[in-house]
């Protein structure tokens, strides 16, 4: 359990931090088609915000509430990837050939676009999850109540 | 669609155990339901699939539709099939078999079956994969879910996971960088693509170490005698539920991967200094072969018993493949596939007589109560299949070992395969002398034993002579596949 910290300095810069990084982060999720970024990176920057704000404002405060919420997405962002790779066999292609998205009124290249930011979002999704978890697993003392370690380590996959 | 069944096989397993939490967090009773249906599933589309590959040969599945040495290939061939519909069924007769077996606590847990389903993700993904990094990355997957899976149980389980998790992370550390080395002599991690370059390329010491440790990483993996370590109290300790899965599933696969590089980079007429590569690893595995049932036949414990039993078998198998010659690829593959069944057995009965006698150890088993014939007959079946008596495929197997042992002139290699099985039946003998001596009045009576379990023990029984009755077929595919046909 992580308990707010009683620093008006640390509280403050973490204010202004917290937006900031996730901003960082959505910019890197979405940035990854076109250089350097990409859904990983771009999960652990978002992950890390999250984290900074339990480590500040606690994990009960209502400042961390993304945070608790992201918690219930377990395994949504892996779905969100398999489900696009499965939406292109639909469409007659091999799972993750964007080019066959079933995507009325886009053309290929746009197509593909919209298919690797979704796979993106999804990889993101599912990175900050495990982040958060991880750390509040390991912030648990004699509770064991996250046992969610079954979607922690497929993440990298 | 059948072109898509490499896909669907994985995504079945996968959508369904990452889905897991989110389907059940309400409903804890639909964890077992849901992984039941999704096995079964996935044995009838392994089944499809072994139809598909027989009846058009082997393809190669391009993910993303990428094609093979720039993007990400999967091969789906004879040997993958097979290997795929025998990890489904050892997972459907594992899960059959927990109905009783699983530990207080295990039954209901979701995390349990999520992770099984893992398991079988990273098992299908191994089995596929024709490129060295995927390999590596669905190694990690099988891996991460069977450290969890083998402490389950906490306490010491947990302590001798602890230890499975530090070598099997050596042992993928040693892997990832011999695909480094191979990646930079050569500049490509495709199978195919590999095979072409590196007969070109083995004075280079850089490629010579890359294949070195890529097989050190891996006989780890596969617990090949001397890094073995790992494995007998990890068995011994995991939940009963769990064993039966691991055992049949991870030291396989891992051997059948390094078999697929084996059979595709290393060519017969390589040598180091003057000695052929391939006899090295036929030695090793006679090493593997005669100490690992030397071990076996020294337990009391009979889940570590049993445990052994598979560490000699994999060194047999390490014998079978790297004869060199067609008949004892065939016979080294068949036997592979004969012990993932075998040991899926062994410690499904070894898990049964602990949970329903109480029995871990030999001189426990000599004073219990006359077990159930379900358990009785089908230690008997496992007895033949694993000694190697002619109806059941474990003969079979042996046997094109040994001749394929003949065919290439050495001796050693088919006398470690006959001591190996005169181990086995001596450390079988043991077992049979408690057994049939158990007839203790005084024992209290064990607990009824409910239908999956023995549907489970009878399932595993017909596979085991079914794969005796079957083995010409099977031979002949293997031996079309080791002659380069693919399939």
């Amino acid at each position: 359990m992580i308990h707010a910290h009683d620093s008006v300095i640390v509280r403050t810069l973490g204010r202004i931090l917290i937006p900031v990084a996730q901003l960082y982060g959505c910019y890197v999720i979405v940035f990854g088609q076109y250089g350097p970024g990409g859904g990983f990176v771009g999960g652990v920057v978002l992950a890390a915000s999250m984290i900074l704000a339990i480590l500040i404002f606690g994990q009960d405060a209502d400042d961390s509430w993304l945070a608790r919420v992201a918690l219930h997405g377990d395994g949504l962002g892996l779905l969100i990837f398999a489900g696009v790779g499965g939406l292109c066999l639909i469409g007659g292609g091999q799972f993750l050939n964007y080019a066959h998205l079933q995507v009325p009124g886009l053309d290929e290249p746009a197509r593909r676009s919209l298919g690797i930011l979704a796979t993106q979002i999804g990889v993101a999704l599912d990175v900050a999850v495990t982040g958060i978890s991880i750390s509040i697993s390991l912030s648990s003392e004699d509770e064991d109540e996250d046992e969610d370690d079954s979607d922690g380590e497929v993440s990298h996959a | 669609m059948t072109n898509q069944l490499p896909i669907l096989l994985f995504l079945t397993p996968f959508v369904a155990g990452v889905a897991m939490p989110l389907l059940t967090a309400k409903r804890p009773g639909w964890c077992r339901p849901v992984t039941l249906g999704t096995v079964a599933l996935l044995l009838f589309l392994a089944l499809l699939n072994l139809v598909h590959v027989l009846t058009y040969g082997p393809m190669e599945y391009a993910l993303g539709g990428w094609a093979a040495p720039l993007g990400i290939a999967w091969l789906n061939d004879s040997l993958a099939a097979m290997l795929i519909l025998t990890v489904a069924f050892v997972a459907q007769v594992t899960l059959l078999y927990g109905y009783q077996v699983t530990s207080p606590g295990l039954e209901r847990s979701m995390a349990y079956y999520a992770l099984v389903l893992m398991l079988l993700t990273g098992l299908i993904g191994i089995v596929f994969a024709a490129d060295l990094f995927n390999l590596f990355v669905f190694l990690e997957v099988a891996a991460l879910a069977a450290y969890a899976l083998a402490g389950a149980a906490g306490g010491k389980s947990a302590v001798f996971a602890f230890r499975y998790l530090l070598l099997g992370s050596l042992g993928a550390a040693l892997y990832l960088l011999g695909v480094g080395h191979l990646y930079v002599a050569t500049g490509t991690l495709n199978m195919a693509d590999l095979a072409i370059r590196i007969p070109g390329l083995l004075s280079s010491t850089a490629v010579a170490s890359g294949l070195i440790y890529i097989f050190l990483g891996l006989s780890i993996k596969m617990a090949l005698l001397p890094l073995h370590g790992w494995l007998p109290d990890a068995y011994r300790n995991a939940p009963n539920a769990v064993t039966p899965l691991l055992a049949a599933t991870i030291t396989k696969i891992s051997l059948a991967a390094w078999v697929r590089i084996e059979h595709s980079l290393i060519l017969p007429g390589i040598e180091v200094g003057a000695v052929p590569v391939l006899v090295l690893l036929e030695e090793l595995g006679v090493i593997a072969a005669l100490a690992g049932g030397a071990l076996a036949l020294v337990q009391t414990d009979i889940k570590r018993m049993f445990a052994y039993a598979g560490i000699g078998h994999v060194g047999l198998i390490l014998v079978g493949v790297s004869l060199g010659n067609a008949t004892g690829f065939a016979g080294g593959m068949a036997y592979l596939i004969n012990d993932a069944v075998m040991q899926v057995a062994l410690f499904m009965i070894a898990g049964a007589l602990l949970h329903l006698h109480g029995v871990r150890t030999l001189d426990e088993l000599r004073a219990m109560q006359t077990p159930s014939p379900w358990l009785t007959g089908s230690l008997l079946v496992v007895a033949i299949g694993m000694v190697g008596l002619p109806p059941t495929g474990g003969f079979f197997g042996k046997w094109n070992i040994v001749l394929g042992a003949l065919e290439a002139e050495h001796y050693l290699a088919a006398f470690s395969v006959l001591a190996s099985t005169l181990l086995t039946l001596g450390f079988f003998i043991k077992v049979f002398a408690c057994w049939f001596h158990a007839a203790a009045a005084d024992a209290p009576a064990p607990p009824e034993m409910t239908a999956p379990l023995s549907t489970a023990l009878g399932l595993t029984a017909i596979a085991i002579v079914g794969l005796g009755v079957f083995s010409d077929p099977i031979f002949h595919l293997l031996v079309g596949f080791a002659s380069g046909g693919g399939g």
